[in-house]
C-alpha cells in the first residue's frame, strides 16, 4: 500500500495507472473518503466488495465525470436531463436504468445503476485523465461509520483489509459534508391501459364545476350503471395529477356511508368493509406508486376480485397486465376525468353493460403471475 | 422485561428487541439502504417482499437472545398497506404459538408517539413523561394532530382529508421530475436556495375552523402552475418551485399545530413520523414554540424517524403493565385503516 498527498507530483497518473491494473484506490470526495475501482473491471469490482464485506446484491454508484459519460453508460431521457442538468454536478446520486456497460455487480436487481457528478475537482480531474467511470462507495467497510480523514479510516483496517488497497492519496481532514441524497429515476414503465382496450359501447360526458358537484356526479354515475350482480364492479378512474380523483371516490363512498376516505396511494390501497349492502367491500386502490409490472404481482387481487366488491382504481390505467384478469373477473366502468381549467373538470365516463363477458375460460386459476419469466 | 417486536406497516422489514423503553437491537431491512453513504437502491413499496426478508431480519434482532429470554411479541395491526402488515403479523403469531408468547396488537401511529420517549441500551436520553403532550403525526401515510393525555390514551384531533404531508412532498416531487420518494431531494434542493418561497402557493385549510389537513388543493394549483411552464423553464426554476411547494406544506402544518396548542392549551408538543427528518421543518417548529414558551421533542435518533420495530416493542411494553396487552394469537387480524381512536378490543 502507497500513500501519496493530494498535491504531490503525478498524484492523478498514478492513481489512474493503479485503476488500469485493477486496483483499488482510497481516494477523497466531495462527501467522504471512496474507496475507487474501475467501474468497467469485473475483477476490480470484486475485490472492492470483498474489501467492504458488503453484503451481496447491494447496489454501488459510480462517479462520471460529464453528462457526456453519464449517458454512455445509463439511459436518460429528455426531460430527465433538463432537470438533471440544472442541480448537477452535485451532491446528488441518480439512480438510472442501467446500459450494463459497468459491472453487473454495481447494479441493484431491478438493473438500474446509481451515478454521481461530483462537483469536486480532484475527481474530476482523476476522471478526465482515466476517462471511464470509477466506484463511488465510502471506503469505510459496510456498517461502520464513514472516514472523514485517512488516519482515522486505517485505524479501523485489519491487516488484511490493509493488504487490499493499492494507492491511498490523503487529503487531510475532510469537511464533514452531508451524504448524498439519492433520486431514483430507474423506475421500469408499466403498461398503460388505453381507453381502446377497454371495449366500450357507451360513452357520457360531465362537467363538474367544483369538488361537491363531482361528488355528486360520482353517485349519479354509479345509480346509472347496469351491470351483472354476480360480478364485483371495478371503476377505473384517469386523470392527472390533482384532477379529483380521489373526489371522485369520496362520492362513491358517502353512497355506502364511508365518510373517511383519504388518498391511498402511498399504502396502494384501503378497504372499507360494507354491512348489509349490495357489496360486502370498497376497495379504494391507488396505483400511482406502482412502477413495475411485478409490483402488481404482490397486491393479491385475486382475492377481491372473487368476491362481491366494489373495486375503484385511481390510475388504474396503470393495470396494463392485469387489466385482463380484471375484464375477466368484473365489470369495469372507465371514468376518464381532465382539467377544463382550474376548478372545472371533464368527465368521460365509458359503461360498458351491455357488453357480454365470456366466463369461458374462467376456471378461477389465478392468472396474476403469468406474466412472470419463470 | 424483553419484548420481541415486528413491524412490516410499509416498505420496511423491521424486527427490534426491547427491554422497556430501552432499545436492545434494532434491524430494519431497507433503511439499511437509505443511510448508506453513497448508492443504494430506495426500494419501491409493493415490491417489498417482506416474506423473503422477515425471516432474516428476525433472526438479526434475536441474534443475542433465546426465545426463551424473550416475555412477549408485540406487532404493528395497523395502519400500513394490508399485504405488508399481514407478513408481520402471520410471523408473530408464529412466533407466539411455537414459543408460547404473549401477543401485543400494536397501532403503528402509538409507535410514532412513543418514539419519541425511546432510549439507547443505555438507558439515554431520560426523557421524563410530562402529560398531556399534543403530538405532529407526519409521515407519507399520515398526517394527524393528536392529543396524548396519558399513557396509550390519545384524542385524534386532526387529520389530512386527503393527502398525507409527506406523499404532496412525494408527489410534488414527481411532477418536477425528481424521482420517487422526493423529500430529501427537497429538503436539499430547498436548502440551495435559501428556502425562499418566491411563489406563494396556496396554504390550504388556513381559513377553516377546524385542525383538519387537505393538501390535496395544493397539489392542484401546483400542477396546474407547471402546466403553464415549458420544460426548460421547470428545470431552470427547479430549486424555488420545490422550495415554495415545501414552504407551503410546512406553513400549513405548523399554523395548525399552532391552532391546536391555542385550542387545547397544551404547549408540550411531540413529533413523530419520516417527514420531522426535514431539518428546516424542525427548525420552522421550534422558532414557533419558542413564542408560546413551550416545549418540543422529536425523536432522539435518526432511525426513530422513520418506520421501525423499536417503537412497536415500546408501546408493547407500555401496554403490558397498563394492563392493554392481548393475548389471543388468532384473533389478532391486519387492519390497514386502523385509527388511534379505533378501540383495540
Amino acid at each position: 500500500m502507497k500513500i501519496l498527498k493530494i498535491n504531490a507530483k503525478n498524484v492523478f497518473m498514478e492513481v489512474t495507472k493503479t485503476l488500469k491494473k485493477g486496483g483499488l484506490v482510497i481516494f477523497p470526495s466531495d462527501t467522504v473518503y471512496g474507496a475507487l475501482v474501475d467501474a468497467t473491471n469485473n475483477d476490480a469490482v470484486k475485490k472492492l466488495i470483498a474489501f467492504k464485506n458488503r453484503p451481496p446484491g447491494k447496489a454501488i454508484s459510480v462517479f462520471v465525470r460529464d453528462f457526456r459519460m453519464l449517458e454512455e453508460y445509463v439511459c436518460l431521457n429528455h426531460k430527465q436531463k433538463s432537470v438533471l442538468q440544472q442541480i448537477l454536478p452535485g451532491c446528488f446520486t441518480i439512480i438510472l436504468k442501467s446500459k450494463h456497460k459497468t459491472s453487473k455487480l454495481l447494479e441493484a436487481e431491478n438493473g438500474s445503476l446509481g451515478i454521481r457528478i461530483p462537483n469536486y475537482q480532484p475527481v474530476n480531474n482523476l476522471l478526465n485523465l482515466f476517462g471511464k467511470p470509477v466506484t463511488a462507495t465510502s471506503a469505510n467497510l459496510a456498517g461502520q461509520s464513514p472516514c472523514y480523514s485517512i488516519k482515522s479510516l486505517l485505524n479501523s483496517l485489519s491487516k488484511t483489509k490493509e493488504k487490499l488497497i493499492d494507492l491511498v492519496v490523503d487529503a487531510g481532514e475532510l469537511p464533514r459534508n452531508k451524504p448524498s441524497t439519492i433520486i431514483d429515476l430507474g423506475k421500469d414503465k408499466v403498461e398503460i391501459i388505453r381507453q381502446g382496450d377497454i371495449g366500450f359501447n357507451r360513452e357520457e360526458i360531465y362537467v363538474s364545476n367544483s369538488p361537491e358537484q363531482t361528488k355528486q356526479l360520482a353517485k349519479k354515475i354509479y345509480k346509472n350503471i347496469k351491470y351483472p350482480q354476480d360480478k364485483p364492479l371495478v371503476f377505473i378512474i384517469k386523470g392527472e395529477l390533482g384532477v379529483g380523483k380521489t373526489v371522485f371516490v369520496k362520492g362513491l363512498g358517502e353512497l355506502f356511508g364511508i365518510k373517511n376516505i383519504i388518498s391511498p396511494s402511498y399504502v396502494i390501497y384501503y378497504e372499507y368493509k360494507l354491512k348489509d349492502k349490495i357489496f360486502d367491500e370498497f376497495v379504494h386502490l391507488d396505483l400511482y406508486n406502482i412502477d413495475s409490472n411485478e409490483e402488481l404481482d404482490y397486491l393479491n387481487l385475486q382475492s377481491y376480485l372473487a368476491g362481491k366488491n366494489l373495486l375503484i382504481f385511481e390510475w388504474g390505467e396503470k393495470a396494463g397486465r392485469i387489466f385482463d384478469l380484471i375484464k375477466s373477473k368484473a365489470h369495469v366502468v372507465f371514468v376518464q376525468i381532465n382539467y377544463k381549467n382550474l376548478t372545472k373538470r371533464r368527465l368521460v365516463v365509458n359503461t360498458n353493460y351491455t357488453q357480454e363477458i365470456s366466463s369461458d375460460n374462467d376456471s378461477g386459476q389465478a392468472c396474476l403471475p403469468a406474466g412472470r419469466p419463470e | 422485561m424483553l419484548i420481541l417486536s415486528i413491524d412490516t406497516s410499509c416498505d420496511e422489514t423491521a424486527a427490534a428487541v426491547t427491554d422497556g423503553r430501552r432499545v436492545l437491537s434494532n434491524v430494519i431491512y431497507s433503511q439499511a439502504l437509505l443511510h448508506s453513504q453513497w448508492g443504494g437502491v430506495v426500494p419501491s413499496i409493493a415490491k417489498r417482499a417482506h416474506e423473503e426478508k422477515i425471516d432474516f431480519v428476525v433472526g438479526k434482532a434475536l441474534k443475542k437472545y433465546k426465545m426463551s429470554d424473550i416475555n412477549a411479541i408485540a406487532v404493528t395491526q395497523g395502519p400500513g398497506l394490508a399485504v405488508a402488515l399481514e407478513v408481520g403479523i402471520k410471523k408473530a403469531k408464529e412466533l407466539a404459538i411455537k414459543y408460547h408468547k404473549q401477543l401485543i396488537a400494536v397501532n403503528h401511529m402509538e409507535g410514532h408517539i412513543y418514539s419519541n420517549f425511546i432510549q439507547n441500551s443505555k438507558g439515554n436520553p431520560k426523557r421524563e413523561f410530562r402529560f398531556p403532550y399534543l403530538a405532529l403525526l407526519i409521515s407519507g401515510g399520515h398526517t394527524e394532530l393528536v392529543l396524548f393525555e396519558g399513557h396509550l390514551k390519545y384524542k385524534v384531533i386532526g387529520e389530512t382529508l386527503d393527502d398525507a404531508s409527506g406523499e404532496a412532498l412525494d408527489k410534488a416531487g414527481k411532477i418536477l421530475g425528481l424521482g420517487y420518494p422526493a423529500g430529501t431531494v427537497i429538503e436539499r434542493l430547498a436548502a440551495e436556495v435559501n428556502n425562499v418561497d418566491m411563489y406563494k402557493f396556496p396554504r390550504p385549510m388556513l381559513r377553516s375552523a377546524n385542525l383538519n389537513f387537505s393538501f390535496s388543493g395544493l397539489k392542484t394549483s401546483f400542477y396546474y402552475y407547471l402546466k403553464n411552464l415549458s420544460e426548460k423553464e421547470i428545470a431552470e426554476k427547479i430549486r424555488f418551485l420545490a422550495s415554495s411547494f415545501q414552504e407551503a406544506v410546512f406553513d400549513t402544518l405548523v399554523y395548525k399545530t399552532e391552532k391546536a396548542m391555542k385550542t387545547t392549551g397544551v404547549k408540550n408538543l411531540i413529533v413523530g413520523g419520516g417527514v420531522i427528518a426535514n431539518l428546516y421543518l424542525r427548525k420552522k417548529l421550534r422558532k414557533m414554540i419558542k413564542i408560546y414558551s413551550g416545549s418540543i421533542l422529536f425523536p432522539p435518533y435518526k432511525y426513530l424517524a422513520g418506520d421501525n420495530a423499536a417503537m412497536i416493542g415500546v408501546v408493547g411494553y407500555f401496554k403490558i403493565v397498563n394492563n392493554l396487552a392481548w393475548s389471543e394469537a388468532d384473533i389478532i387480524d391486519r387492519m390497514p385503516k386502523l385509527s388511534l381512536m379505533n378501540k383495540v378490543e
